[in-house]
């Protein structure tokens, strides 16, 4: 006997779904035993009973060994590893001009806040003191550049004064005072005692889009999300899984208040990687009142008629049961909701377009669940869209959350590399040149596998899926007639492929993706593309 | 011995389905207090219904004043002029106007907290049934019932005999309908799903009501399960029987409808009652036959199922999400 355990559970208590994942100790490693899912609004005891039942069900000599006891009811004893989601908070954003305010709350709206901005140029004191007292707001930004641009010079003192004066109204703020603001911290008196943090940050990124996450983005986010928070946890497991594979690794976990992205290199040197995350509430799968910029940007994903007044019934519903309705026209709306969230996930993340691809991505979330896995692929390429190879696998038991919230990185480490092959259900490898010419053929590809070859012809604007069993790997020679870009610049390229549930897709389309005009020729090809993976779409 | 133990996993199992309380007790509620607006209530007060609360702004506007230190200023302090927002180059920026309205309290209850610029907290001493959204401002009348809980009522449906009520009506209303109620004098309307459409058409209607100079009494809609038609579920339409004829109040934040009427206590839902959310069968009821596991479902989707017993005796397979129960 020992007093080590031998299972335990990870449960992720998310805002629409929760998950309960069974993790036993077979022979020298940790597996994933078994893992269900159910609505946030049930009971996870129940949750965590029926997985007990179902792998007592599944292997009782291995149940009993685990601890599970008669039936598998003892699995409520079991030590647990749980996070859980909060909605995030509102953070007012004010500034002295609409220039500055605008990079304010691009980092704020990558920090993990839902951020309502206003500026001197266009607001007045009275709507902008109307904004900084509501009862919801859970922090304020005041910022401006450093040294402030003419056009905010004027305002920033005043704008000190208005924050300072609401700072005395509701002392329990926090407050970050980011760039030249912070010259008007006198204006708030003896900051020591008082309750809320007043925090004075850097100046928002100057320059281009795609300087937006810098210092500023990072503070926030430590402001909004404490280190445990699921969001946050996120970039610790990414970072884990990439020193484990040794792989560029980048996860997308789209939430129902908050989409992740996380990118993490291997650690190198004998020091800890750092991982970069951005957690932008913008990108939830269902906003919370979707306006009409909202609306017309999952119209654009719909693969089903519908009309803007329809299509906001549906977000609302979505947004009150986002565990409801999912068969049917559900899912298609789900994958629609998904699509326009990862589309301002990445307009959020610009930096990463002109960084290297991942080797591996890694797609989260409880929106991937109830759909065929290998329509994430697709899902996923079609909005990020950079030329390069990478695999994509699918955090199936929606572990990564769980896992990066263990504290120590080596024991963080340890477990990953046991469970890596179990919580990353492999969905294949997305290959997308860009460059291609228009024509009736682009070239050919051979794929080597298996002891066996394919030879498949390329036609730009298309996709082809080529069959790739999970656990397989194999090399990919493709000739192209015209130069094109992938990695490098070139016509001939070796490229090392790893099979999955949708085995190897070779994305021909446009760079950024195209799509028609007219709705229903829009749907058509959508539909078109989505009928080779996911079969009974159209049901 | 099989059967009890199979009794006991199917008990167990409906924990599976997410729950939705009916009622919640000694609830607290916020009203709205802008920049300038004044709170007729302090901490610790006792409010009753049509107690006047809030001293309303309605066309707030920003001024500049010399206030002397001796009458020691602050944030948040007020002067005959208004309220004091903020100092600047020694003088105060002071919210203020000359009309004002009174806002009443449709529920009694102990004031909690007063933040000026913020909200009135108030603590009820009564009960309620959340919603998920209220339109339109607080309200309180006689609870009445237009139709059936699967009704629809349309503005012909209307009558003068409904002015100073809250009337339920069942699973769909629209703009139309609504704009002509507040008009008739009807305080506030109940109803199952309201469309995005009519949501923003009436949201629109009440801006305009709100800019006229006169103004009609307050109305509110509380929409109590989304945005698509589905009749009212039985358990909370058996509240809202219970509740026939007595005063009861919509509020706007949290959403949801406030009563205090002793003995009322609804009965309660049969043992393993589920509702069927949304799907093919939205708005079913029955009773939880236990679970199926993964299933096909249209849209060629896999989800986990559970059986649900109808009132005729068929059984169908709903994807569990699909399903609520009530407390």
């Amino acid at each position: 006997m020992t007093s080590e355990p031998r299972a335990f559970l990870a449960i992720d208590h998310g805002s629409a779904t929760s998950s309960a994942t069974l993790i036993g100790r077979v022979g020298a490693a940790w597996r994933l035993i078994g893992t269900l899912a159910v609505p946030a609004a049930a009971e996870p005891e129940a949750a965590i009973d029926l997985l007990g039942r179902r792998v007592h069900a599944a292997d009782r000599t291995l149940a009993e060994r685990l601890g599970l006891g008669s039936g598998g009811r003892r699995i409520d004893g079991l030590p647990r590893l749980e996070v859980r989601s909060r909605p995030p908070g509102r953070l007012v954003v004010v500034a002295g001009s609409e220039r500055t305010l605008a990079g304010l709350m691009a980092a704020a709206g990558r920090g993990g806040w839902l951020a309502t901005g206003a500026s001197m140029e266009t607001a007045d004191p009275m709507a902008m003191s109307r904004l900084l007292l509501a009862t919801d707001v859970a922090g304020i930004l005041a910022g401006s550049s450093d040294p402030p641009r003419p056009d905010e010079r004027g305002t920033i003192r005043e704008l000190a004064a208005l924050v300072a004066a609401v700072a005395e109204r509701r002392p329990g703020l926090p407050i970050v005072l980011a760039g030249a603001m912070a010259e008007g911290l006198a204006a708030f008196g003896d900051v020591a005692d008082r309750p809320g943090e007043i925090v004075l940050g850097p100046p928002p990124a100057p320059g281009p889009a795609s300087s937006v996450g810098g210092p500023l983005a990072d503070l926030l986010l430590e402001l909004a999300l404490p280190v445990d928070d699921p969001r946050r946890t996120v970039g610790a497991a990414t970072q884990a899984i990439a020193d484990v594979l040794d792989r560029r690794v980048e996860a997308i976990a789209l939430g129902h208040d908050a989409g992740v992205r996380a990118w993490a290199t291997p650690s190198a040197g004998g020091q800890e990687g750092v991982p970069r995350v951005a957690v932008v509430a913008d990108a939830a799968v269902a906003p919370n009142d979707p306006d009409d910029a909202a609306v017309d940007g999952v119209l654009v994903w719909s693969t089903v008629p519908t009309d803007r007044h329809r299509l906001r019934d549906g977000l609302r519903e979505l947004r009150i049961a986002p565990w409801a309705g999912a068969a049917g026209d559900g899912s298609a709306l789900r994958m629609a909701a998904a699509r326009a969230a990862l589309v301002r996930l990445v307009a959020a993340t610009p930096e990463r377009a002109s960084e290297p691809p991942p080797d591996i991505v890694v797609a989260s979330g409880g929106v991937w669940s109830s759909v065929p896995a290998p329509t994430v692929t697709l899902a996923l390429a079609d909005v990020i869209r950079r030329p390069g190879a990478s695999q994509v696998a699918l955090d199936h038991a929606r572990l990564l959350a769980t896992l990066g919230a263990i504290p120590d990185p080596g024991e963080r480490r340890a477990l990953i590399a046991d469970l890596v092959d179990d919580l990353l259900a492999p969905l294949g490898t997305v290959i997308m040149p860009a460059g291609l010419r228009a024509g009736r053929s682009a070239g050919g590809l051979t794929l080597h596998a298996g002891g066996t070859t394919t030879e498949v012809g390329l036609v730009p604007g298309g996709l082809e899926l080529v069959d790739l069993a999970p656990g397989e790997t194999g090399t990919a020679e493709f000739r192209f007639r015209d130069t094109v870009r992938l990695a490098t610049r070139g016509r001939h390229f070796a490229v090392d492929v790893a099979g999955g549930l949708g085995g190897l897709l070779v994305d021909l389309r446009d760079i950024p993706l195209r799509l028609p005009d007219r709705a229903d020729r829009r749907r058509d090809l959508l539909q078109a593309w989505q009928r080779a993976l996911w079969a009974g779409s159209s049901e | 011995m099989t059967g009890s133990a199979d009794m006991s996993d199917m008990d167990r199992e409906i924990g599976l389905v997410g729950l939705r309380r009916i009622i919640d007790d000694h609830v607290e509620v916020r009203f709205r207090l802008e920049p300038g607006d004044r709170s007729l209530v302090a901490v610790g007060e006792t409010v009753v219904p049509g107690a006047p609360i809030i001293e309303r702004l309605r066309d707030p506007q920003l001024q500049e004043l010399a206030v002397p230190g001796s009458a020691q200023p602050q944030p948040g302090g007020r002067v005959s002029e208004g309220e004091l927002l903020f100092e600047w180059r020694g003088r105060w920026r002071i919210a203020g106007g000359d009309l004002t309205e009174t806002v009443e309290s449709p529920v009694a209850g102990i004031v909690r907290e007063v933040r000026q610029g913020g909200a009135v907290t108030v603590r009820t001493g009564g009960r309620a049934v959340t919603g998920i959204v209220a339109l339109g401002g607080p309200t309180r009348g006689q609870l009445r019932l237009a139709t059936g809980r699967d009704g629809e009522l349309r503005s012909g449906g209307l009558d003068v005999g409904f002015a100073g009520a809250i009337l339920v009506v069942g699973s769909r209303i629209d703009a139309e309908t609504l704009t002509r109620a507040r008009a008739m004098g009807i305080r506030g309307v109940i109803v199952s799903g309201l469309a995005s459409k009519e949501r923003r058409d009436f949201v629109a209607s009440e801006a305009r009501q709100h800019a006229a100079l006169h103004r009609l009494s307050p109305f509110a809609v509380l929409v109590l399960d989304g945005a698509v038609r589905r009749p009212l579920s039985s358990p909370v339409a058996a509240v809202f029987d219970a509740l026939v004829g007595a005063e009861v109040a919509i509020v706007t934040d949290p959403p949801m409808l406030v009563f205090d009427v002793p003995g009322v206590i609804p009965p309660p839902a049969p043992a393993g009652h589920v509702r069927v959310r949304s799907g093919e069968h939205a708005g079913r009821e029955g009773t939880w036959a236990g679970m199926l596991g993964l299933r096909r479902f249209p849209g060629g989707v896999q989800l986990d199922a559970a059986r649900v017993r109808l009132p005729d005796g068929s059984v169908i397979a709903v994807p569990l999400g699909d399903l609520e129960r009530f407390g």
